[in-house]
C-alpha cells in the first residue's frame, strides 16, 4: 500500500517513518511539510494512505484534503487538538495523537488495509471517478462516499451537497466536479444541478418537453429541455 | 437553610400521620409487660389506667417520632454539609488545575515528548538532554506559583530550554537571535512572564509559517528601567490558520499581571504597526 506523509516537524515524519517500517506492506512514496507542498504531490504520486498532521502552516490538514483531487484513505495524526479531536470522535474519523502508540498504529492501519480490501479495485487504480468527497461544515466534518449524495447544487464557485440530512457546502465549483463524477450513477438534470439516478422516486413530464424529477426524500428537480432528451435516453436503456 | 426545614417539616407531616400504625407493632411488648401488672390495679382504678395507659402510649408514639424525625434531620444536614465541603473541595481543585492547565501547554507538551521519542533511536544524547530540558522547564512551570519575581537570568534560563525543545520540533524554520545587556540579569521580573511572551512569539509567528521566521530578544537597561523587545515575523494575513485567536490575546493575561505586581510603572504592549514584524515590548522598573 503506497502511503504518504505529511507533517510539518521533521521529527515527527521520522518517528513515524521508524513506526510504519514494522508494516513491510506499507510504502512509503513521499513526505510533505505543510499543504502547499503536500497538494500537489499527492495528486501526482496518488497514495492510498495519508498520514496528516492537523495544525501546519499555511493551512490545517483540512484545508489540504478540501483542496485535493485524489483523496486518499486518511489517518490524522496530532499532539493535541480539542476541537480536532471532538470532531473525530463525532465522526468516528481513524486518528492517531502523538507521541503515537505502536498498537494504535497497528490497529490504524490493518483497518486501511480491510478497507482497501473490501473496496473494487478501481478505486485505487484510477484518480479520474471520484468515490469520496471530504466535507467541513463548522466543526464537522466527513468522508462522503459520493454514491450517497443525492443533489448538488450549484451556489456561484461552490457547490451545495445534499447528503443524509446535512447539507454543507463543497469549496469548488460544479463544473469541476461534474468531469470527476461516475456518468453511470450522476446525471446534470438542468445547469445549477446534478442528481444521483439511484435517489430518483418519479419522472412526470412537464411543459415545453422538460421532466419534472422527484428525488427520494426530496426536493423536485427540473430537467432541461435540452437535457431531458439525452434523459430519456438513459432511462430507455 | 429555612426551605430546607419547611420542606422538612412538610414532608414530616404526613409522615406522622402515618408512622404511630406502623410503629404500633413495636410496641406490643411493653404493652405485654403493662398488661401483667394491669389487671391487679385494674380493679380499683380501671377506667383512669386505661386512659393513662393509652395516653402514655400515645406520648411514647409520639416521642419516638420526634427523636426520629430529628435525628433524620440531623442525619440529612450533617450529609448536606458535608456535600457541600466536598463540592467546595471539588472547585478549588478544579480551578488549580485550569491554572496548571494553562500554565502548561500541552501541544508543546506532547509534540515534544513526540520529538524525544524520535530522538531515542537516532541521537540517544539529544534524547537525554532533550529529556532534561522538558523536566527543568515543566518543574519551572509548576513552581511558578510559589515565587512572583525571579532575576532576568533565571527566567531566561528557562526560555533557553524552551526555545531548545522548540527548535527540535521546528529545524531550521526558527532562528533565534540574542541580543541580552549584562546589567539586565539581575532585575527581578514576574516569573513566567518572559516565557509566555516568547511562546506566544513563535506560536503567532515561526509555527504558522511554512518556511520559518525569525524571534529575536533584547534586553536592556534605560534609566532605571528594564526593557525587553520580543519580536517575530508576522505570517501574511493569508498564511494565518489559527483564526480564532488574535495575535494579542494570549498576553492579556500577562499584562494584567504585570499591572496588578507594579501598577501603571511597568508594561506589556504588543506593537503591530509594521506589517512583517511584531514586536512584544515589556517595561519593567529596576526597583522591584
Amino acid at each position: 500500500m503506497r502511503a504518504m506523509i505529511v507533517d510539518d516537524e521533521p521529527l515527527a515524519r521520522r518517528e513515524l517513518r521508524r513506526l510504519l517500517a514494522e508494516f513491510a506492506w506499507i510504502e512509503i512514496v513521499g513526505e510533505a511539510a505543510n499543504v502547499g507542498e503536500a497538494a500537489p504531490l499527492i495528486d501526482r504520486l496518488l497514495p492510498e494512505l495519508l498520514f496528516l498532521d492537523i495544525q501546519m502552516p499555511g493551512g490545517t490538514g483540512f484545508d489540504l484534503l478540501e483542496r485535493l483531487e485524489h483523496l486518499p484513505r486518511v489517518v490524522f495524526t496530532t499532539a493535541y487538538d480539542k476541537h480536532a479531536v471532538r470532531a473525530f470522535e463525532v465522526n468516528a474519523l481513524d486518528y492517531l495523537l502523538k507521541p503515537i502508540e505502536p498498537e494504535r498504529l497497528a490497529a490504524a492501519v490493518a483497518r486501511a488495509q480491510a478497507a482497501a480490501a473490501s473496496a473494487p479495485a478501481a478505486v485505487a487504480s484510477s484518480g479520474t471517478i471520484l468515490e469520496r468527497l471530504f466535507l467541513r461544515d463548522g466543526e464537522r466534518c466527513w468522508f462522503v462516499p459520493l454514491r450517497e449524495v443525492k443533489l448538488f447544487t450549484a451556489e456561484g464557485n461552490y457547490v451545495r451537497i445534499s447528503w443524509d440530512k446535512i447539507h454543507p457546502l463543497l469549496g469548488r465549483p460544479l463544473s469541476s466536479l461534474e468531469s470527476r463524477l461516475d456518468s453511470k450513477r450522476f446525471f446534470r438534470a438542468n445547469r445549477q444541478q446534478i442528481i444521483n439516478l439511484e435517489y430518483i422516486e418519479s419522472v412526470d413530464l412537464g411543459v415545453n418537453g422538460r421532466l419534472h424529477v422527484q428525488l427520494r426524500g426530496g426536493p423536485e428537480v427540473q430537467v432541461s429541455r435540452r437535457q431531458a432528451r439525452l434523459f430519456r435516453q438513459l432511462a430507455s436503456v | 437553610m429555612p426551605r430546607i426545614a419547611v420542606a422538612s417539616l412538610l414532608l414530616a407531616l404526613p409522615l406522622g400521620l402515618v408512622s404511630p400504625f406502623t410503629l404500633i407493632s413495636s410496641l406490643q411488648s411493653s404493652e405485654s409487660l403493662i398488661q401483667e401488672v394491669a389487671p391487679r390495679i385494674q380493679l380499683h382504678f380501671g377506667p383512669f389506667i386505661r386512659f393513662v395507659h393509652q395516653w402514655a402510649n400515645w406520648a411514647t408514639l409520639f416521642a419516638l417520632w420526634l427523636v426520629i424525625y430529628f435525628v433524620a434531620l440531623s442525619i440529612r444536614r450533617r450529609r448536606d454539609a458535608e456535600l457541600r465541603q466536598s463540592e467546595l473541595t471539588r472547585a478549588l481543585q478544579l480551578a488549580e488545575l485550569r491554572l496548571l492547565k494553562s500554565q502548561l501547554n500541552p501541544h508543546f507538551l506532547f509534540n515534544s515528548l513526540n520529538s524525544v521519542r524520535a530522538l531515542i533511536a537516532d541521537d540517544p544524547a539529544g534524547a537525554q538532554k532533550a529529556v532534561t530540558q522538558l523536566a527543568r522547564t515543566l518543574r519551572y512551570t509548576l513552581s511558578a506559583g510559589r515565587e512572583e519575581l525571579v532575576p532576568l537570568a533565571r527566567e531566561l534560563e528557562i526560555v533557553e530550554d524552551y526555545l531548545a525543545l522548540e527548535s527540535l520540533r521546528f529545524g531550521e524554520r526558527l532562528r533565534v537571535e540574542r541580543d541580552l545587556a549584562p546589567e539586565a540579569m539581575a532585575v527581578r521580573v514576574p516569573v513566567m512572564l518572559l516565557q509566555t511572551v516568547v511562546e506566544n512569539a513563535i506560536k503567532h509567528g515561526i509555527a504558522e509559517l511554512p518556511a520559518g521566521g525569525d524571534l529575536r530578544i533584547v534586553a536592556g537597561l534605560e534609566g532605571g528601567t528594564l526593557h525587553i523587545d520580543v519580536e517575530n515575523t508576522r505570517p501574511q494575513k493569508t498564511e494565518r490558520v489559527f483564526r480564532s485567536e488574535g495575535e494579542g490575546v494570549g498576553l492579556d493575561n500577562a499584562a494584567e499581571r504585570l499591572r496588578l505586581l507594579f501598577g501603571a510603572k511597568a508594561n506589556l504592549h504588543l506593537d503591530l504597526s509594521r506589517v512583517e514584524v511584531a514586536v512584544a515590548r515589556i517595561r519593567i522598573p529596576e526597583t522591584a
